[in-house]
């Protein structure tokens, strides 16, 4: 039999998780730049959620908690593998998948071009962009000072124009 | 604080509101267009990034401290009475292996060295001991397929109830792990493609049993309980795994 404090305890992590997977997958995806192994770091980051769960004292503070868990398993899995960082021109088709998505021509070479960024400077920009985090809360999650991250977003920016009217010419 | 200076906090975040009335209508105009080139930039950068993502595939979770089990769908095998190994068990059981394990030095990503195959196999266990959950939830059917299929391989699903399936490192190779539930408890699989042995290599220990299998150009080591009777799953496990490269 489950106790009472073992059903809330799942109860917890599912509703946490249920409002949080998509948030997850898309940093985890962007940070490795793969599918398959965004959904390797995501399976991994959950169970580490699950077994610290208690250490959440505040559910509200859970998308910074479970982002920094995914952050973490994104650097173990990289570092147990040894993998290099992305050559846009040998893509596995993973990553070719990922940049192939979707029908506007014009958002495919978005997506190139942040593929091409550093992850120094994709990084911050997804965090901002897409999952809504503050410079502040972005400096936190990347253990950086908040100036720092203010001129990385604003050198993506520009870096990501240049490109971008680069392939326009 | 000039129009460059206002442009720079605009390319740092150009949704974060600011007061220009310090500069001239000019100034103010050339801001305001900058501002909006950036808030469209930002608007494709956000559809850029928007990747499809796939269904969540939660994986099994362990009990957690007093728990004695992990859900609802827990069947009555016995437990240990006892956590899993500590390394320097493990360590030992390594060290008695089979003088027949693959002798050589072998370099992880982690920078671990080990004797030999059989070592490095026994290793993996502790690095995910959740894997080694009593459940009768099987692994998504999505996620074997995709699992077993990155390394090159293939298994058919009647082998019997595998509740958990990973990609992971052996020798620098991605391989599938995957745990099937025994009789005594779970049984780890770990398919190895390229890992040829030149015969079946035991595994003991004190709580565990286990071997590596030699299957055309490479290996299956299975590992399960020390009550648990491997030649029953053995060779249904050889027949049912393909490798496909």
């Amino acid at each position: 039999m489950h106790s009472n404090a073992d059903k809330e305890r799942k109860l917890r992590f599912d509703r946490i998780v249920a409002v949080l997977y998509p948030d997850m997958y898309r940093y985890a995806a962007w940070l490795s730049r793969d599918a398959s192994v965004a959904e390797e770091v995501v399976q991994e980051a959950l169970l580490r959620a699950w077994k610290s769960l208690d250490a959440l004292r505040d559910d509200a503070a859970a998308k910074p908690w479970l982002l920094t868990i995914v952050r973490r398993e994104n650097a173990r899995y990289f570092e147990r593998k040894r993998l290099d960082t992305v050559d846009i021109d040998s893509l596995t088709p993973a990553q070719s998948a990922m940049i192939a998505g979707g029908e506007d021509s014009e958002i495919r070479d978005v997506r190139e071009a942040i593929f091409r960024l550093e992850d120094d400077y994709r990084e911050p920009l997804v965090l901002q962009v897409l999952l809504g985090h503050s410079t502040k809360e972005i400096a936190e999650l990347m253990g950086m000072k908040q100036g720092a991250v203010l001129t990385r977003l604003h050198r993506a920016r520009l870096k990501l124009k240049a490109v971008i009217e680069e392939m326009a010419a | 604080m000039d129009s460059k200076d206002y442009k720079d906090i605009i390319a740092a975040d150009p949704s974060a509101p600011f007061d220009d009335s310090e500069l001239s209508a000019d100034e103010r105009a050339r801001v305001a267009a900058f501002r909006d080139e950036m808030q469209a930039l930002d608007a494709k950068i956000k559809a850029a990034l928007s990747v499809p993502i796939p269904e969540l595939d939660l994986p099994a979770l362990p009990p957690i401290d007093g728990s004695k089990e992990a859900g609802a769908n827990v069947v009555d095998l016995p437990l240990r009475n006892k956590p899993r190994l500590t390394t320097p068990v493990w360590l030992g059981i390594a060290a008695s292996f089979a003088i027949a394990a693959v002798l050589g030095v072998r370099f992880l990503g982690d920078q671990t060295v080990y004797p030999s195959l059989a070592a490095e196999v026994v290793a993996h266990l502790d690095h995910e001991p959740y894997a080694l959950t009593v459940t009768d939830t099987p692994v998504a059917e999505h996620r074997l397929v995709k699992v077993v299929g990155r390394s090159g391989a293939e298994i058919d699903t009647d082998v019997g109830l595998i509740t958990y399936a990973r990609s992971c490192v052996i020798n620098g190779k991605t391989i599938p792990h995957l745990v099937m539930q025994g009789k005594r408890g779970p049984i780890t699989l770990l398919l190895m493609p390229d890992e040829m042995v030149d015969g079946a290599v035991p595994l003991s220990g004190k709580s565990i049993n286990g071997v590596i299998l030699p299957v055309g150009d490479g290996s299956i080591a299975i590992i399960g309980e020390r009550e648990e009777n491997l030649s029953e799953i053995e060779q249904r496990v050889v027949d049912s795994v393909t490798w496909r490269i």
